[in-house]
């Protein structure tokens, strides 16, 4: 089979398991309470910006660092071995035992000796490896991987286990976990002492002492450190931090933010050979590169190393939450995984994956090393496309259309009458046109079973603006409207809703015609060069209207003009300087309104009259870290805000994910956010996104038709027009 | 402050599940072991036990102290009690520096672990760790220095916590004043 084939299916196999999916749900929702409570009383931001700048010192010291780590580690009697891929590694294990005449090799977590396969290639050589673990050796004796970097057996239930354990002793277990473990505790125990070698992972190589850092909680390490003569320590490079204060505060981190503990059970240092049964231990560093050093050398994807290995990219990825990491992953899995995956294994092992991404920027909110995962994620996907295509559908929309702007917006207005037979009237006669069933039977299933989809408004923004009368005598400031294909061509009233509400406070709105797509669809699926010409026709736009602000309903495309143009067309110096001036002065309507004009003290209460619910879009909490904003502004226009759970989880749009990607994850994800939305019992949703308003929209609305969903600036402009 | 330290040391200690105790001297502390040690007890005959005697007080108060080599004590021996080195307050850690192999088995094997810190010697927190830390790998010794918090865990099936994976399954930290104030001696 084809490996897109192998992929999709497996995507498929994932989803009819929801078994799965609600544990990781409900170990998600819980992880999300537990890391709050463990970093009361500390500042997140600082100690992640912190131990950014020590692992980018430590990647630009690196040479001189591990140059004293194995000096160090020598003095106190280990042998290192640096080995430049882990076929080398697995060798001088596999020598080492021959030499020692070892049977058995007794072994703690480590994900490095996964990447290695190296239990694969002991036993080739008739030496056992005893994984003792206890969700490794669950996964070895079901002869799986570990699809969670902390929890390798998360995607396994007591019943199974209990099966496993049972076919191992020879005996009936019952699946009762505290019984299983006891079990597991006795029978492990012999592995022990009667190993050859024990082999540890390492949290740190501690370059000042030379010695190696553990951080573990049930104990095994330390016993596979201990009883055996013979101790290897099978390590990456990038495990380098340059002395025990650097170890200590990523001990902080790491804990916190893996499982929600202040430490684990066990953090053990050891350097040298220490002794064992009187005589000194033979203790045996193999550090691996197998990648490593190719990826401190990408300027696009170094930060990646920064990486602790706390698995919390995965525990809120609602991609992960979905499908679970033996599709959401290679041997590494989630954000990281994909990005590991593409150096360790090479893109083409990473080609399908690098897809899977939603792009809802949770992982980056809560990453402890503060590496922009997505933008990462973002870099390789391109590459996959220059390497492998991005799919005929694409091709033709992002190159030949979008980039000929008179081309696209022409043929989305032809669009919005060709789809009159599809289309029919959302409730009331004056309702928006929506498209409740798609012709095409054979991708009814992936697209219109589950949602509506929005249909094309009649006349798209852009044509309507020439016709709005603005009444603003001496405005207070001028602002640029950037409005976005969402609000353009979807939902136009909200652009004219936002020149109603600003209009209100005094500011005039200016529409630039030559405005163009902000790009991120071409750029999501891999085509910087559509999203670089777009990026130019924007900027141009925008720097001859020569306007005070710039403002966006969509906080996509605020990123987009804010960020991205910069980054785009940084190696156009006298572009990025144009889209440096923009940037400056750009920003999502409702923080313009609540942070620069002081909206909601300036239209004063209304008083709670009507309750909505609200969802904070991905981009615009994690993009623009504005949240506070909208709720200020629904308060002021008289709505009380009954907040959903998880209000910042995902929707599921994801752009073009939902429509050509993943239109599979999409439908579970958005699922989850009807739940939750249904569960507030509340009519109407509020949210800042034309994109999140066009999935919540959808498919609300095939649950329950009488669920209003609209933008806050609908809603804000509602409440002006009532107050007259 | 000493006394928040110590209050905020157990505390943390208590919350991730061993049991903390201030006890009068090492007699009572030993009477309190002979209540709770079952089976085969292992005792590493460290300088700070040979000082204090540890060993007799404890098999005077009862208390199976086992006299061989700690490897063959079985592979579940019943319970160890050690000194520590140091204590830090912010998460109810015991430090133990391990070179020692009998300190290594009498806290890894056995069902429970009791341990003997000085109240002195408990830190504010992690960071104020690193000094003792940096002190220990002075020379270019070997050296194995255990951070002990709580009992063994595991959350790996299920996600549903247990305790007693492969450690100790109890953490029975005493508190005994003038044991030693120093940080790197146990």
């Amino acid at each position: 089979m084809a490996p897109e084939v192998t992929y999709k299916k497996s995507v498929e196999e994932a989803i009819g398991n929801p078994k799965l999916s609600k544990a990781l749900h409900l170990f998600g929702d819980a992880y999300l309470i537990a890391r709050e409570n463990a970093f009361r009383g500390l500042d997140f931001q600082e100690m992640r910006t912190e131990l950014a700048a020590i692992k980018d010192e430590v990647r630009i010291r690196r040479k001189e660092l591990l140059a004293e780590f194995i000096k160090n580690a020598e003095a106190a009697g280990s042998k290192v071995f640096l080995a430049k891929d882990t076929k080398e590694a697995n060798e001088y294990v596999i020598n080492l035992a021959k030499q020692k005449k070892a049977k058995l090799i007794a072994k703690s977590k480590s994900m490095v000796s996964e990447e290695a396969h190296l239990n694969k290639a002991l036993e080739a050589h008739g030496i056992r490896a005893a994984e003792t673990d206890l969700g490794e050796w669950i996964v070895q004796l079901a002869g799986q991987r570990p699809s969670h970097m902390v929890m390798p057996a998360i995607h396994m239930f007591k019943e199974e286990v209990a099966e496993l354990f049972s076919k191992e002793a020879g005996k009936h277990l019952a699946p009762e976990i505290k019984a299983l473990v006891d079990h597991a505790r006795e029978r492990l125990r012999k592995e022990y002492f009667n190993a050859d070698i024990g082999l540890t992972g390492a949290n740190f190589l501690v370059a000042n002492t030379g010695g190696i850092g553990l951080v573990t909680n049930e104990g095994n390490a330390r016993l596979c450190a201990t009883l055996p003569k013979v101790h290897v320590v099978f390590a990456g490079i990038h495990k380098l931090v340059r002395n025990i204060e650097d170890a200590i505060k990523i001990t902080r981190l790491l804990p916190r933010n893996a499982t929600g503990q202040l430490l684990t059970s066990y953090v053990t240092w050891i350097r040298g050979g220490v002794p064992v049964d009187g005589v000194q231990k033979e203790q045996h560093i193999v550090l691996i590169d197998g990648g490593r050093e190719a990826l401190f050398e990408s300027k696009a994807c170094q930060d990646a190393l920064r990486c602790i290995q706390c698995g919390a990219c995965a525990n809120v990825c609602p991609v992960y939450q979905t499908v679970g990491g033996h599709v959401f992953g290679s041997i590494y899995i989630s954000a990281i995984g994909i990005i590991l995956t593409a150096f360790y294994e090479g893109l083409d092992k990473a080609k399908e994956i690098t897809r899977a991404c939603i792009g809802c920027r949770s992982c980056v909110a809560v990453c402890p090393a503060k590496i922009d995962l997505e933008e990462i994620i973002l870099h390789l996907r391109n590459e996959v496309s220059k390497e492998y295509g991005m799919g005929a559908i694409k091709n033709v929309a992002f190159k030949a259309i979008m980039k000929n702007r008179g081309l696209f917006h022409n043929l989305v207005r032809a669009a919005s009458k060709l789809q009159l037979p599809v289309t029919q009237k959302n409730r009331s006669e004056s309702g928006p046109r929506i498209i409740r069933h798609l012709p095409m039977h054979f991708m009814a299933k992936d697209y219109t079973e589950w949602r509506d989809l929005p249909a094309i408004a009649e006349k798209p923004f852009r044509d309507q603006f020439g016709t709005i009368v603005q009444n603003v005598v001496k405005p207070l400031y001028r602002v640029g409207f950037f409005v976005g294909c969402g609000a353009d061509f979807v939902y136009p009233e909200v652009g004219v809703s936002l020149i109603k509400v600003l209009n209100a406070l005094n500011v005039e709105v200016v529409f630039p015609k030559t405005q163009n797509c902000c790009g991120i669809p071409a750029l999501y699926s891999g085509d910087t060069e559509t999203g670089e010409y777009l990026a130019k026709q924007s900027v141009q736009a925008f720097t001859d209207a020569d306007v005070d602000y710039i403002l966006s309903i969509c906080p996509t495309c605020t990123m987009a003009v804010k960020r991205d143009f910069v980054e785009r067309l940084a190696d156009h110096p006298q572009w990025s300087a144009k889209a440096m001036a923009l940037s400056n002065k750009t920003m999502d309507a409702s923080a313009f309104l609540e942070n620069v004009l002081g909206a909601s003290a300036k239209l004063g209460s209304a008083g709670p009259q009507k309750t909505v619910t609200y969802h904070d879009s991905c981009h615009l909490k994690r993009g623009s870290n504005v949240w506070k904003e909208p709720r200020a502004l629904l308060a002021c226009s008289g709505h009380r805000v009954e907040e959903m759970k998880n209000s910042d989880r995902c929707c599921g749009f994801g752009g073009t994910y939902s429509f050509l990607s993943h239109p599979q994850i999409s439908r579970q994800i958005t699922k989850d956010k009807v739940e939750t939305i249904l569960a507030t019992g509340v009519k109407t949703v509020a949210t800042d996104c034309p994109g999140c308003m066009i999935m919540l929209k959808g498919a609300v609305g095939k649950t329950d038709a009488t669920i209003r969903c609209a933008h806050t600036i609908e809603l804000l402009a509602e409440s002006l027009e009532m107050k007259k | 402050m000493t006394e928040n330290r110590i209050d905020r040391f157990i505390e943390s200690a208590k919350r991730v599940g061993a049991e903390v105790l201030r006890k009068e001297n090492l007699q009572e502390a030993a009477a309190y072991i002979a209540g709770k040690a079952q089976g085969t007890t292992l005792v590493p005959e460290t300088p700070l036990a040979r000082r204090h005697g540890l060993r007799a007080l404890l098999s005077e108060a009862g208390v199976n102290v086992f006299t061989k080599g700690f490897r063959e004590a079985g592979h579940l021996p019943g319970a160890g009690v050690t000194f520590s080195n140091f204590a830090m307050a912010d998460t109810g850690t015991v430090v133990l520096e391990s070179t020692d192999e009998n300190i290594r088995l009498a806290t890894t094997l056995p069902e429970i672990h009791f341990v003997l810190v000085d109240p002195a010697t408990i830190l504010r927190d992690n960071l104020a760790a690193a000094e003792p830390m940096n002190a220990f790998h002075q020379d270019a010794a070997p050296k194995f220095i255990a951070y002990i918090t709580g009992p063994s865990r595991t959350a790996d099936i299920e996600r549903v916590l247990t305790i007693g994976c492969h450690g100790p399954r109890e953490l029975h930290i005493l508190l005994v004043d003038n044991i030693s104030s120093d940080l790197l001696e146990n």
